[in-house]
């Protein structure tokens, strides 16, 4: 299976913002194009064989069959494309599909790129309902339900579970942040405090404004090869260590939070995914194997849930674990060095392929030196839909 | 469908030396506007919100596993069986919620609410699944383990699922 193990060629992508007025979707995913041609040395896309388009919403872009329109416009046709969608973890699931598409022989190389105008295209009212789009319509979004809200309420009863405080997860929303101060691409770097987050207006309580995350606009790509194919096509491949695609997982749970009773705390899907990426590579220590994460921060809490669904710390020691500084820059399992979503960004196709970068720059040892993390030779990337509705773990690892 | 458009602006974005997109910095942009009407079908789950009128709160429970479903499902997902329906009580307890202070003002019925207002998860007595429901009470009076009944609405209302509220047990 070695033989065909995909390597992350090259990558690329825009800065995360609020507001692009100088771009729709095609202009931003050029931007990213452009940028994966300097980093891969690159001077066009022809001998790429396969391309895998990135999306979630046809309602923010305004835009069906936006694969098709993607693909001419970077130059990649007639090769074959195909369309990936899942909610938040659309990126990630994208990836892991064209994991597939190499681990099989139906193609040696292929170009995963997303793009998404999430940003200031339509008044937050409005994102939040086309969001809500994705709840189960009748019975969630009718009564007036968010995201916000039904992560909130799952934080409710973590908080009432195991203790875990807001001050515990304000200290996600001021790290987060400030790792971003690191991130040029990066949309919001702040310099916080906790007192900071904890004054900042109620949104859906427990959750206040500075717990969540971003609206933006964005576009990422990754390139994904066989080994012989990235030394053949990528003039830059050579000058810096192999990483390895090496495993990935993908779990799924009920739609509707309340049917998932009594386990609502957490999120299930998110174990399984871990499981699996975790058996593909012989994992049985995550927090002692793993060098650096990107965990799907959309709220600050969901981080603390996430480092216990993948195995970090035991469940209920997320919020002490956190708030000790384990994940911290300086902490033994430095998670969202990017800025996360918290302050990163989230343009939702875009996101998860985001990560995947963050990962591959920390595993090249290519990040900025504010954030890099020291010998880092195995990441992972964490990404979900609606609440953890569909979840992807993604590994990847330095061969040198 | 009507899709109406109109000027918003022309701007011109400063260029940065060495922009390589320093040709395309003239931008316009317009108001773009959708509206479009659907038949929304409810579906097998009609009869749950028919009953409403008649004050009556449905389940759905499977002969099968006796799991009994609030919401309802028409199909038992552990069982893969047409479900048939119960009446349940309409009393329960809250096992989580939120206070919204922001509100997505999705339809007539959401954006007449005040704000902030509660959005909670319910054990309806005899059901396996909690049922999300907004909640009538102060915000402070809310927590966990609050013994809740639900409440038929007396006014008109745009979507049916607010035929119901739920509002703490006296």
């Amino acid at each position: 299976m070695s033989q065909s193990v995909p390597v992350v060629a090259g990558v690329g992508m825009t800065r995360f913002a609020s507001d692009r007025p100088d771009c729709n979707a095609r202009d931003l995913l050029g931007e990213a194009v452009l940028a994966l041609l300097v980093d891969t040395g690159m001077s066009h896309l022809h001998a790429v064989q396969h391309g895998l388009c990135s999306y979630e919403s046809d309602h923010f872009n305004k835009q069906m069959t936006l694969a098709a329109i993607l693909h001419d416009h970077i130059g990649l046709l007639p090769t074959p494309t195909v369309r990936v969608e899942g909610g938040g973890a659309t990126g990630a699931l994208a990836l892991r599909t064209a994991w597939a598409h190499i681990q099989s022989g139906l193609c040696e190389s292929i170009l995963v790129y997303g793009c998404e105008t999430n940003g200031r295209g339509v008044s937050s009212q409005t994102a939040n309902q086309l969001f809500a789009l994705s709840a189960d319509f009748d019975w969630e979004m009718m009564i007036g339900g968010t995201y916000t809200g039904f992560y909130a309420a799952m934080m409710r009863a973590h908080m009432h579970k195991y203790g875990t405080t807001p001050e515990q997860f304000a200290h996600v929303a001021v790290r987060n942040r400030r790792n971003a101060q690191y991130n040029p691409l990066a949309q919001k770097p702040m310099d916080l405090t906790i007192a900071d987050v904890l004054n900042s207006r109620p949104v859906a309580e427990p959750y206040r404004l500075l717990d969540c995350s971003l609206l933006s606009d964005g576009a990422a790509v990754v390139l994904l090869s066989t080994e012989a194919w990235a030394r053949e096509h990528c003039p830059r491949f050579t000058q810096r260590p192999v990483v390895h695609y090496a495993a990935t997982g993908c779990g799924t749970d009920t739609m509707r939070l309340g049917d998932r009773y009594p386990d609502i705390t957490n999120f299930r899907a998110k174990q399984t995914a871990a499981q699996q990426a975790y058996a593909m590579v012989g994992i049985t220590t995550p927090l002692e194997e793993i060098d650096v994460a990107e965990l799907y921060d959309s709220y600050s809490g969901v981080e603390i849930q996430a480092v216990e669904d993948l195995g970090f710390v035991p469940y209920g020691e997320g919020g002490r674990a956190i708030a000790s500084g384990l994940f911290d820059l300086d902490g033994q399992l430095p998670v969202n060095t990017s800025g996360g979503l918290l302050g990163r960004g989230a343009p939702v196709g875009a996101t998860g392929i985001a990560q995947a970068i963050e990962i591959a720059q920390q595993l090249w040892g290519e990040a900025d030196l504010r954030r890099q993390v020291k010998a880092a030779r195995r990441g992972l990337t964490d990404t979900h839909a609606g609440i953890a509705t569909i979840s992807v773990v993604n590994i990847f690892e330095r061969r040198d | 469908m009507v899709m109406v458009t109109s000027k918003k602006d022309v701007q011109t974005l400063s260029a940065v030396e060495g922009d390589i997109w320093a040709e395309f910095r003239q931008i316009e942009r317009l108001n773009l506007s959708l509206t479009q009407t659907y038949v929304h079908t409810l579906g097998k789950y009609s009869r749950f919100f028919i009953e409403l009128e008649h004050q009556r709160l449905l389940a759905t429970r499977c002969a099968t596993c006796e799991r009994v479903y609030a919401p309802p499902r028409p199909l038992c997902p552990h069982c893969v069986q047409p479900t048939a329906w119960i009446e349940l009580p309409g009393t329960g307890t809250v096992e989580t919620f939120s206070v919204l202070h922001f509100s997505p003002g999705s339809n007539a019925d959401v954006a007449a609410l005040p704000t902030p207002y509660v959005f909670a998860y319910s054990l309806l007595d005899g059901a396996s699944t909690l049922f999300p429901h907004l909640l009538r009470c102060a915000p402070e009076q809310v927590a966990i383990g609050l013994r809740v009944r639900v409440q038929f609405a007396t006014e008109a209302v745009e979507h049916p699922i607010h035929l119901i509220y739920f509002v703490p047990m006296e």
